[in-house]
């Protein structure tokens, strides 16, 4: 253990030799800590996105079933006009995929249209001229009843994609919740507010187009507000955004008619971990009528944060690799030139019948000393080099991220229903849906936001550090070691 | 103690050999010169005895074991004890520290006894600053008698020393000579001493000369 003693003497007596030394071995640290910083802080947004962007599987009609049905029963009886016919999703068959495992939450989305009564709504004039000159328009398209205040029946606005994407948000009351269950409570869009002067506590009426007819006053709980994006994916033939409200579920059954009770449209449930996505789709499978509904899955959010993640940890390992050998090399050099230098003591500790070897490990436990202060001071700069970096790669990597999820999930919309509900995905399920609020831009909107890198310089990091830069150490000494393991006492001590 | 049985050398070609058929005997409690011409091979032959060459003829034996299946670094570690010209210290240690080094190197029976130390060193005419200062701010007479006292606290009983006076003035050299004389009769080791000063090798108990290949006792 003598030399370990000795390490320390020579390292304090040459103050300006460890100096350099550390200082060089500072800069290889850095490096390597900036590299493996990135590529951490990539691994650690990945797993937050699993928990955060979350996947989806959507629990609706099988409109491909329905479809098939329709031209089946078309071919054989002439006489009847053909008719789409779709069940609704019921309520129980969802509880029982809720209790699936890795199902973190449902949200049932119910969507349906009513006249606003006594209030105005909003008209947007870029949108198709069939909305006509402002208040009371015939709606959208004709092919439902439809009114013209789209309501979006949800279990929990919380849970609404626009909501959890924060392209939506609740600006004054509350959101609707499980408890507002079998109430007429309602949350409206801020623009629909300002043009009535409504505030929350207020009462509107709407009269529904469809089944009952009948008026049913509402309590306003709360007002959320859409923003631009939202109505980016507005199809021709719809509403402003702004006129769209959201109700508990139950009352946008209730306005769709007595049959629909204990149904929903589709039945959005998050999955924990979207890797499991795929397994909570066969096990749910497993529980419901397939012929009449069907499971859609969307993981697509996911997989673009993975993928743009997986590019900034593969640079990161690049950066780690290449500095590393870099580094290698360069403190292989210095210590073969250092080693040159001491010669002389080398040829002492030799003539006093010391072992090579622990010559060799003298030194190595040198550049350990320097490692570690290096390592420090790294840990400082670290942070630093680290968030510059990732912010440079994260800024690149998710401008091409969010191009391409953005096109992706408009790609999935059809012209058809205008802007979805509160569903996420291609898949629209019912045939008499009206835009809904909160469009689904949230993917692109999600993944700008879990692909931030939380640089922070933790223990582990510097632990991993310290097993790269013992590695380092390691094999240039043993690089560098040769010129002491056949160097002859004699002639370093006689000549 | 220390033998040497046909001992032979040379550099590149045997034609050339410095020496060749050495026969000698060093034994414990006595002192030996070494004396002859610039490049006659002193050094060389010396050495050998330190175990820091080997032999190309012959072998050396300590205390009847060949040397070299002792194994050089062990016999180094173990048995020998060398004093060079250039003192050869640790150049990045105090005298206090280069002594407890070499103590530790050496397993000394002393190991890790900084009292012993220092009265070591003290005794060699060493003040307690000094002995913690760099090594380097001693005169080279001083480092010398660090060289020495290094010698004088480890248990090696062959000490060899190649020209220690050669860098010191007359009153230097005559206390050093004095110290090795003092090894070797109160520490009771095997001192061998190169030399080209007659007045050291007068000191010493017996005086080899190399010469013409050969070594013969001198009067
Ligand atoms: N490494 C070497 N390679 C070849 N020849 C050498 C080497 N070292 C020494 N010699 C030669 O061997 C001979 C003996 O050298 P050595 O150093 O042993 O002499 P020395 O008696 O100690 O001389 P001095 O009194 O000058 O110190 C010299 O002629 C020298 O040139
Ligand atoms: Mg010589």
């Amino acid at each position: 253990m003598n030399f370990f003693k000795r390490a320390w003497l020579n390292l304090t007596a040459k103050k300006g030799r460890s100096i350099l030394l550390v200082l060089v071995t500072s800069a290889i640290m850095l490096f390597v800590l900036a590299g493996l910083l990135i590529r951490n802080a990539a691994d650690t947004a990945t797993s937050n996105a699993k928990k955060s962007v979350g996947a989806t599987v959507t629990l609706s009609a099988n409109r491909e079933a329905a479809f098939k049905k329709m031209r089946s029963s078309t071919s054989t009886s002439k006489s009847s006009r053909p008719k789409l016919t779709t069940s609704p999703v019921k309520l129980s068959d969802a509880n029982k995929i809720a209790k699936l495992s890795n199902v973190a939450s449902y949200n049932a989305t119910v969507s349906t249209s009513a006249n606003a009564k006594g209030f105005d709504t909003i008209s947007t004039s870029s949108s198709s001229s069939s909305t006509g000159g402002g208040m009371k328009s015939m709606g959208g398209s004709s092919s439902s009843g439809s009114g013209d205040i789209a309501i979006s029946g949800v279990t929990a606005t919380s849970s609404v994609s626009s909501f959890e994407s924060k392209s939506s948000k609740i600006t004054k009351g509350r959101g609707i919740t499980a408890s507002d269950e079998g109430t007429n409570n309602v949350v409206i869009e801020s623009e629909l507010a300002k043009e009535d002067s409504l505030s929350v506590g207020d009462t509107i009426k709407l009269k529904a187009t469809t089944g009952t007819k009948k008026t049913y006053t509402m309590k306003i709980v709360g007002i959320y507000k859409a923003s631009s994006s939202a109505s980016t994916q507005q199809g021709p033939g719809a509403t402003d955004p702004s006129n769209s409200v959201y109700t508990s579920y139950t009352f946008a059954n209730t306005v769709k008619g007595s049959k629909y009770k204990n149904t929903a449209d589709s039945v959005t449930f998050t999955i924990s971990d979207p890797a499991k996505v795929s397994s909570v789709k066969t096990a749910g499978n497993k529980l419901i009528s397939t012929s009449k509904y069907s499971l859609s899955t969307d993981d697509s959010s996911y997989q673009t944060v993975k993928a743009s993640m997986n590019n900034v940890k593969s640079f990161a390992d690049k950066i780690v690799w290449l500095v590393a050998i870099a580094g290698t090399i360069i403190l292989a050099l210095i210590v073969i030139l250092m080693i040159r230098e001491r010669r002389y003591e080398i040829g002492v500790l030799l003539s006093l019948g010391e072992s090579r070897w622990k010559i060799v490990a003298q030194f190595f436990v040198e550049m350990v000393m320097v490692l570690v202060v290096s390592i420090v001071i790294a840990g400082f700069g670290g942070k630093f080099v680290g968030n510059q970096l990732g912010q440079q790669l994260v800024s690149q990597q998710t401008t091409t991220a969010t191009t391409s999820s953005t096109t992706s999930t408009q790609g999935g919309q059809p012209g058809g229903g205008g802007a979805p509900g509160g569903t996420t995905g291609g898949s629209k399920p019912s045939g008499n849906m009206q835009g809904g609020p909160g469009s689904s831009s949230s993917s692109s909107a999600a993944s700008q936001k879990q692909t931030d890198l939380d640089i922070n310089v933790t223990v582990m990091d510097l632990v991993e550090l310290g097993g790269f830069g013992l590695a380092i150490m390691f094999l240039s000494i043993m690089l560098a070691s040769g010129g002491i393991l056949r160097l002859q006492p004699k002639k370093v001590l006689i000549d | 103690m220390l033998k040497v049985n046909d001992l032979g050398y040379w550099y590149d070609r045997q034609e050339n050999s410095l020496f060749e058929h050495v026969n000698l005997n060093f034994e414990a409690g006595t002192s030996y010169a070494i004396v002859g011409q610039s490049g006659s091979g002193k050094t060389t032959f010396l050495s050998l005895l330190a175990g820091l060459d080997k032999p190309r003829a012959g072998q050396i034996e300590m205390n009847g074991e060949p040397i070299n299946k002792i194994g050089l670094t062990a016999y180094r570690k173990s048995h020998v004890a060398i004093v060079f010209q250039s003192y050869n210290l640790l150049t990045y240690m105090s005298p206090l520290n280069n002594l407890l080094t070499a103590m530790a190197i050496t397993d000394s029976e002393h190991r890790g006894d900084k009292q012993y130390a220092m009265e070591m060193l003290r005794k060699l005419g060493l003040s307690d600053d000094q002995m913690t200062k760099n090594v380097q701010r001693l005169s080279g007479g001083q480092q010398q008698r660090v060289a020495i006292a290094r010698t004088m606290v480890c248990d090696a009983k062959l000490v060899v020393a190649d020209e220690p006076t050669g860098n010191l003035d007359e009153e230097n050299t005559r206390e050093v000579i004095e110290l090795f004389q003092k090894i070797a009769h109160e520490q009771h080791k095997c001192v061998i001493i190169v030399t080209h000063e007659p007045d050291v090798a007068a000191v010493c108990d017996h005086s080899y000369r190399l010469a013409k290949h050969e070594f013969s006792l001198e009067a």
